[in-house]
């Protein structure tokens, strides 16, 4: 379903339409005339991938400190309270410290190169999604007009690298984790594009930026949930979807650290570990970054409206939008952590059983009233 | 959901539409329960810090007023494992302290040396953490201080200067009672 060498040729046919890139129209106007022009566009994505890795990778860091709080909190107790002081905001850090400190560790038996390919493969993956995902309406790093079929194929490459880490380990509870990551992935891959399908129905555009400005009327609350009465199962669905998808519990079944010792994490020691990690709470916050345009109303809300109308400077206007986006991103995520803490760990049967026999038929029916309804709206207002 | 991994019976549409019913409604229920924990104050404490309270007749580690002990070896005699040992040298009422130790090794904890002090000055404290690397560090001396304390050299002090005084006036009264003999 989801190719990502053809969406890489969409993305070169459809190259985006100048102007509109608050970075590179901002470098046009300000940069020193001996920068030949060519240089511009490469110095505008260079400039977005390391604000992009930047914000994701401060966000994963943050996500895992909240994570642990979270936890803690639902389980009636504090979580990390020392590193840093004020409610070990900097326990991350130190970890990460740590995790880099620790000596990098490549099993005998296992076959190094994939070994090592495989957690590099697993983030580039994950932050090639990033690409399509747009952080402000003028700030973005590639304008994909089938930005959402992109992500989707980007995300689900990075099965292919947690296949590659239990493969390469050379365990058979690797293999059985990246196992049940295969079968998983492949079962909740088609709820995840039909309950996607939806809005986008909805929107009548598979890009990100179009979609988010199609939500922007009523006053900023145009959401696609307001919009179409198919649209809020649709997103309960792509929620489950998602949480299979980025191996969150009640789905982490790759990992099933009771069962499988760590799953395909196993063998995975110090940065090559952390680097699952990242990719984990990446693959979250590009999840809930897809919920929230698609289902949350993107960018848009009262606020983004008010300061529109005003005629605010862009910058700051695009600031109110990237802070809006990722607060409702955010959201996203709590509540990816409140049902992390809440669920059990199912079964895999009981995994592939939802997947099949009750996720996808549910898809299937959201997308056809959803689709149903656009018709009728059509011709009633034809 | 089933339960089973087998090959199972098809199940109705009506059984169908309430296995999702559940699945989403369950899921809720439990959201909420742990969302009202998440809401909730922390019912544990951090602990360094703080402590939970402790009852007052709690047997923890020992602490001694030293100051009132008179090293009559009755708790020493008391203790059932023989886990206390002191030693203190004797000038005149003074004590000069060379050790009072109880060995946590063995100690079980039984109040049975505090009752026999006829000084009331062994206790059973509220300490309980007591953590070393070293297990020799667990013959822990209960004494303040070593030697004799600085009231005691200045109780000594006085003593002995009555008693030089005193011996002084005595030997000079002998003296003259020598004298007198003499004479």
């Amino acid at each position: 379903m989801l190719n990502p060498i053809v969406t890489g040729a969409a993305l070169v046919a459809e190259a985006p339409a100048q102007g509109g890139n608050l970075t590179l129209d901002l470098l046009r106007e300000h940069a020193p005339a001996a920068l030949p022009g060519w240089s511009l566009p490469l110095i505008t994505a260079l400039i977005s991938v390391v604000i992009v890795i930047t914000v994701i990778s401060l966000l994963a860091m943050v996500s895992v400190w909240l994570e642990r709080k979270v936890s803690g909190h639902i389980q009636c107790r504090y979580g990390p309270m020392y590193a840093g002081g004020w409610h070990g905001w900097a326990q991350s850090i130190a970890d990460g410290v740590k995790l880099l400190m620790k000596e990098d560790m490549i099993p005998l038996g296992s076959d190094k190169a994939l070994f090592m390919l495989a957690p590099a493969l697993v983030l580039g993956a994950i932050f090639g999604a990033f690409v399509a995902m747009p952080l402000a309406p003028d700030f973005y790093f590639a304008d994909i007009h089938l930005g959402a079929f992109f992500i989707l194929g980007m995300s689900s490459l990075t099965t292919i690298g947690v296949v590659m880490a239990g493969w390469a380990s050379n365990s058979k509870w690797s293999l059985y984790g990246s196992m049940r990551e295969a079968a998983q992935v492949v079962a909740y891959e088609i709820p995840l594009g039909l309950s996607l399908m939806v809005p986008l129905m909805v929107a009548g555009t598979f890009n990100l930026l179009d979609a988010s400005a199609a939500q922007s009327d009523y006053w900023g609350m145009g959401w696609f949930v307001f919009k179409n009465p198919f649209v809020i199962p649709a997103g309960i669905l792509f929620f489950v979807a998602a949480l299979a998808e980025t191996k969150r519990a009640p789905f982490d079944l790759p990992e099933a650290e009771s069962e499988l010792v760590a799953g395909f994490l196993t063998e995975y020691s110090g940065i090559r570990w952390s680097f699952f990690f990242m990719e984990e709470y990446a693959a979250m916050y590009l999840m809930s970054l897809m919920a929230a345009v698609f289902f949350l109303g993107g960018f848009e809300s009262p606020v983004l409206h008010v300061a529109r109308q005003a005629e605010w400077h862009p910058i700051l206007c695009n600031l109110i939008a990237a802070t809006t986006l990722i607060a409702k991103s955010m959201f996203g995520v709590l509540v990816m952590m409140w049902v992390r803490w809440t669920l059990p760990r199912v079964r895999i049967d009981q995994v592939m059983t939802m997947g099949y026999k009750y996720l996808t038929p549910l898809a299937l029916l959201c997308a056809l009233g959803a689709a149903l309804w656009e018709a009728g709206k059509a011709w009633i207002f034809a | 959901m089933s339960d089973q991994a087998t090959m199972r019976e098809p199940i109705s549409a009506r059984e169908w539409i309430k296995n999702v019913w559940d699945g989403f409604y369950t899921t809720l229920a439990g959201m909420k329960i742990t969302g009202r924990y998440l809401l909730q104050k922390p019912i544990t404490i951090q602990y360094p810090d703080e402590r939970m309270p402790i009852p007052d007749r709690y047997r923890g580690i020992h602490y001694l007023e030293q100051e009132k002990c008179i090293n009559c070896l009755a708790c020493a005699r008391a203790c059932p494992i023989d886990c206390i040992e002191m030693d203190a040298i004797r000038h005149g009422k003074e004590l000069e302290w060379v050790s009072f130790s109880v060995d946590y090794q063995k100690c079980m904890f039984c109040e049975l040396c505090v009752y026999p002090c006829p000084k009331d000055c062994i206790h059973m404290g509220t300490e309980f953490a007591f953590v070393t690397d070293d297990r020799s560090e667990l013959k822990h001396d209960l004494l303040s201080y070593k030697g004799m304390s600085r009231e005691a050299r200045i109780r000594m002090k006085e003593a002995e200067a009555k008693k030089a005084a005193k011996d002084a006036a005595k030997a000079a009264k002998g003296a003259d009672a020598k004298e007198g003999d003499d004479a």
